[in-house]
Formats: structure tokens, C-alpha cells, sequence
């Protein structure tokens, strides 16, 4: 069998140099057996067993079916997941390798790949949704979204926040092994305490008091409470707002080849 | 030499005058003077912390330099790194690609615009039957020719290859010295960058030693050779008079010393002419000693001599072409 590469040609239709970046990470992802089971399979497999662990009635704890309740919060777990443990891990085995280097010596534009990481971390959490939507739909069903507009922007401000700390976090640490450590450190309390774990109503004074404050929390009730029409966590989406644009720029900045 | 006053000659591939570069107090490059010309392989030797990868860091435009001019075809490599980064083509030291990339990935990634016969290119170093193959399971010979491969990939002007070989086994280093000497062959500029003294030798048309961040002497491998290398020693048995062969043989030209064993050995000592002035003498004797035997000092011998010394060259000769 003979293969070819596709010899580039001087022709305007050339992918520019984000393009040709952004092809090659999505691929990669496709290939990172971590991202595949933090990002793809521990949401869907945790909210298949959470979401079925407190029946289907709302009672003290859970204002709605808890069903819906779990299945509206862990879209947050794939935004939490991919940029706690997904691109930190990602981009500081990048910086470990000398690929940064690489890529800036070889004359790839200076914001290539912190575009880059940025569109691949969003594909990320969108087909991880999604999937994680189709997995719900046939076992819990899909909750209604009551205000389609907030749930929107909480995702989207919540999903640029997290891929910008992300981003931020892999070029801070020095080592592949560093990342994956702060990312999960960082990722288990916030899945716990302010994603996945007990409904704040359960919690004691101190964990919720906790909890209230950490970022991937916010997200979470900036997405949950106008999906299930149990509040408008305005003040949360204006954090979260906020968050993603100091993160964005920070990211921006120290990503810059 | 004071670097200051050198011109910069923009008609040079690299031209680099007075570059100096410290971190936190340390000087790794001190007052560099370099140019490298069109079509020339030069080299940049020196032990580990001499400060050849922050040189060619600053010609890459990845670091920027304390002090002094750094031009790559006529760009500042800092200023102007959008424009020059894409006509040079660079194998950085401790540089790596992602272990799941494959290499017709990676080719795909780094072709710009400027890209010509990618298949053509994998095919001359021997990586056409690899394209599915992720990077991190190919052999350190084989990484090392992609690198190569991606560094020529664009048509680039100028390629910086930095401790190309560095970890290979004696076979792979070989191989990817080959691919060198192909590309030295088809007249590409190339700035090598390296601690083995035999890749120099192999490689480079000129060599430039490094010590401390400064030059310590600059020239072809032979010109070094020469003004390091140390003496040449001729050795050959004779059965005639002892005393009247080491008066004839310390009259030629060349020899510096001459001795007869008890053994009837004859050791000469000199410089390179003295070869073709003893061997004139053997022949013009009639008689060629079956045990002749010359040991020349290698460039390699030369700079080891030279690295090592207790201090820098008090004067550096301004060698044949344009290293100052």
C-alpha cells in the first residue's frame, strides 16, 4: 500500500497554522487515555450511578426529582474535568517535552496555541455533554430547560473559566506528574462538594460555607438553578463571568509562543 | 578584537557581534562574535555549559540577548520573528513531539505555505513506510531524522541543529550523520551545535570552540588541527648508523625532534609537513621501512587539548574566512 502526505501547497486553501494546531490536538485528545476516562467516561459513569442512588422524589435535601437534579449538575463535571485534569496534565507535558519550544521555534503564530487549546477544551466539554446527555436521556430522561438563555451563558462563561484555568494551570507546573497531581487535588473536593456529591442541604455549616466558594461550584449553579427553575444565580453566573475573563487573559498571556 | 567595531554584514546567513547573555549573574555567553555564510555547515563545540545552546537560542530569536547584534538573513531574530521564524529550520535541544502523534501528523502540522515534496523529503530519510507511526515508538535514530525532516520541511534558509545526537547508540548517530553530510551535500546552510568532537569533525566546514561562554579559537577542522593538534610522530626502524640518521632527518624541514632507540626505532617529531619530508628522505634512500607507521592527531585530540587547557588563547588568530 502506498499512503501519501498531503504535500501542502502554496495555494491559498493551506490550513493556517491555529487550524493545522487545532486538527492535531483534537486528535491527540482522541488518543489521551486520561482525558478519555476523566472527561468522557467518569462523568457519565458517576452521574449513571449518583443519579440513581436517591429515587425520584424531591424531598429536604433535593428540591426537584434528584434525578434531574444530578443529571443538570454533572455537566459541570465535564467542565471541571477538563480543565482541572484535561489541559493542565496536557500543556504541562507540552512545556516538560519542549513542544512549546518546538512550535514557537518553527514559527507557529505567537496566540496559535492558546487558540488552540482553547477551541479543543471547548469541543471537549461539548461532545462530553452531549454524550453525557444521550446517556441520561434513555435512563433518567433530560430535565426541561426552564431558561434556556442562562443556562447558555452559565455554560459558556463557566466552560471558557474552566479551560482558561486549565490552560493557566499547565503552564505553572513543571512537570506533567505536578499537573495531574494539583488537577485532581484540585478536582475531587470541587467535584464533591460542589458538583457531584451530597445536595448543599445535607452538608454541615463548614463544608457548605466551603463549598459556597469554590469556583466549579459557582459554574454549577449558574447552570442548574435556571435549567431546573429552582433560581437565577445571577450573582454566580457574574463570578463565573468574571473568572473567565481574568483567566482568559491571564491564560492568553503565559500560553503566547 | 573589539566586537563593536565589526560590521554587521547583512549578505551573511548569521551574522552575531558583541552577543552576550547572563542568567541571574552567571555569563553563559560572553562578547560572541559569528557569522556563517550561505551553503556552510559551521559548527558550535564546546563541553556542556559553554554556552552554545543559549547562543543559537538567541539566533533563534527564543532568547533575547543581554547586549550586542544578533541578524539572521538580515532580521533581528526578536523583533522580526514572525518574518524569520518561518525561513529557518530548527532541531532544538530537548525538544520533543507529543508520544501520539504520528509522522504524518507531524508533517501535516509543521508544513507551512513554504512546504515542498514532504514524501519526498521522508523518502530520502528513510521514514516513507512510517507515516502511521506514533513518535513515541519509533527508535532515537528515527526521531531524530523526522526532526530533521520537519526542520527541512519549509524550504528553510538557515537549519540549527542542536545536540542532534545527543543519547543516540554509535549506529543511529551514524545514520543521522548521514542525513547531515546529505543536506551539507545539497549546499544547506546548517549551524550545528554539539559536544561530540568527531561530529564536528565529520560534519562541519568550519568549527567555532566555546568555552565559558567564549570563543576560544575558530577555523576549518584542519586549521584547528594544526594550531592544536600537537605534534605529528613518524616511527620506523632503521639498521644504519643512528647518529647519522637523526642528523639527517633533524635538518628537514618540519621535524622538531628526532631519536633512536636502543631497538634501532626512530621517532620523529613534528609538524604536518614533516610526513611528506620524511617520507621524501625514505624514499630518496631507496628504501621504504616496513614498519613505517604515522600517528596524526585528530580534530578531536586538537580540542580536547584546546577545551581543556588551563586557560583561554591569549590572542585569537584571525582565522581563514569570516569567524573572527
Amino acid at each position: 500500500m502506498t499512503t501519501t502526505v498531503h504535500a501542502p501547497t502554496t495555494s491559498s486553501s493551506h490550513p493556517s497554522a491555529t487550524r493545522r494546531l487545532v486538527t492535531a490536538e483534537l486528535r491527540l485528545l482522541l488518543r489521551d487515555p486520561l482525558t478519555l476516562t476523566f472527561v468522557l467516561a467518569f462523568p457519565i459513569v458517576s452521574m449513571l450511578i449518583i443519579g440513581g442512588s436517591f429515587g425520584t422524589d424531591a424531598d429536604a435535601a433535593f428540591p426537584v426529582d434528584p434525578t434531574q437534579w444530578y443529571v443538570a449538575s454533572y455537566f459541570t463535571v465535564v467542565i471541571g474535568a477538563t480543565g482541572l485534569i484535561m489541559l493542565p496534565v496536557h500543556i504541562a507535558s507540552y512545556r516538560e517535552r519542549g513542544v512549546l519550544r518546538r512550535l514557537a521555534a518553527s514559527g507557529f503564530p505567537r496566540w496559535s496555541f492558546a487558540l488552540a487549546q482553547a477551541v479543543t477544551g471547548l469541543l471537549a466539554i461539548a461532545v462530553s455533554c452531549l454524550l453525557l446527555l444521550a446517556v441520561a436521556a434513555p435512563v433518567y430522561g433530560v430535565p426541561a430547560v426552564e431558561d434556556p438563555v442562562r443556562v447558555g451563558l452559565g455554560i459558556l462563561a463557566g466552560s471558557l473559566a474552566f479551560v482558561s484555568i486549565g490552560v493557566l494551570l499547565g503552564t505553572v507546573m513543571p512537570s506533567a506528574r505536578a499537573a495531574q497531581a494539583t488537577g485532581l487535588l484540585l478536582f475531587f473536593p470541587s467535584f464533591l462538594l460542589g458538583v457531584g456529591g451530597p445536595p448543599p442541604a445535607v452538608m454541615s455549616d463548614v463544608l457548605r460555607s466551603i463549598s459556597d466558594v469554590l469556583p466549579l461550584k459557582l459554574v454549577t449553579d449558574a447552570i442548574r438553578e435556571p435549567w431546573l427553575g429552582i433560581g437565577d444565580a445571577t450573582g454566580s453566573l457574574l463570578v463565573v463571568v468574571v473568572i473567565a475573563v481574568a483567566a482568559s487573559a491571564l491564560a492568553a498571556r503565559r500560553t503566547a509562543l | 578584537m573589539n566586537p563593536t567595531t565589526t560590521a554587521i554584514d547583512d549578505h551573511r546567513v548569521v551574522t552575531v557581534r558583541g552577543l552576550t547573555k547572563s542568567y541571574g549573574g552567571r555569563v553563559a555567553v560572553d562578547r560572541l562574535d559569528l557569522d556563517v555564510s550561505a551553503g556552510e555547515v559551521v559548527g558550535l563545540i564546546g563541553a556542556n555549559g559553554a554556552g552554545k545552546t543559549t547562543a543559537v537560542e538567541c539566533v533563534q530569536g527564543l532568547r533575547r540577548p543581554d547586549a550586542g547584534t544578533v541578524r539572521v538573513l538580515g532580521l533581528d531574530p526578536v523583533r522580526d520573528a514572525d518574518r524569520l521564524r518561518p525561513l529557518v529550520g530548527s532541531q532544538l535541544q530537548s525538544s520533543s513531539l507529543p508520544d501520539r502523534l504520528r509522522v504524518g501528523e507531524a508533517v501535516a502540522l509543521f508544513s507551512t505555505r513554504r512546504a515542498r515534496d514532504a514524501d519526498g523529503l521522508l523518502e530520502r530519510f528513510g521514514l516513507a513506510g512510517k507515516l502511521r507511526s506514533a513518535f513515541g515508538t519509533m527508535s532515537g535514530g528515527e526521531q531524530q531524522r523526522l526532526f530533521l525532516v520537519l526542520a527541512l520541511l519549509n524550504q528553510p534558509r538557515l537549519v540549527i541543529l542542536d545536540e542532534l545526537t545527543q543519547g543516540l547508540d554509535p549506529a543511529a548517530r551514524r545514520e543521522v550523520w548521514s542525513s547531515v553530510a546529505q543536506l551539507r551535500d545539497a549546499g544547506t546552510t546548517v549551524l550545528l551545535v554539539t559536544h561530540e568532537l568527531d561530529e564536528a569533525e565529520v560534519l562541519c566546514d568550519r568549527v567555532v570552540a566555546l568555552r565559558a561562554g567564549q570563543v576560544l579559537d575558530a577555523g576549518t577542522p584542519a586549521e584547528l588541527v594544526t594550531r592544536h593538534g600537537g605534534v605529528v610522530t613518524t616511527r620506523f626502524g632503521t639498521t644504519s648508523d643512528p647518529a647519522g640518521v637523526v642528523h639527517a632527518v633533524d635538518d628537514l624541514t618540519g621535524v622538531h625532534h628526532v631519536e633512536v632507540g636502543a631497538d634501532g626505532q626512530v621517532t620523529v617529531r613534528g609538524d604536518r609537513s614533516s610526513i611528506a619530508h620524511v617520507g621524501a628522505w625514505l624514499v630518496g634512500r631507496g628504501s621504504i621501512p616496513a614498519d613505517l607507521r604515522v600517528d596524526v592527531p585528530d580534530l578531536e585530540t586538537a580540542l580536547l587539548r584546546l577545551l581543556d587547557g588551563p586557560e583561554p588563547l591569549p590572542t585569537i588568530p584571525a582565522p581563514t574566512g569570516v569567524l573572527r
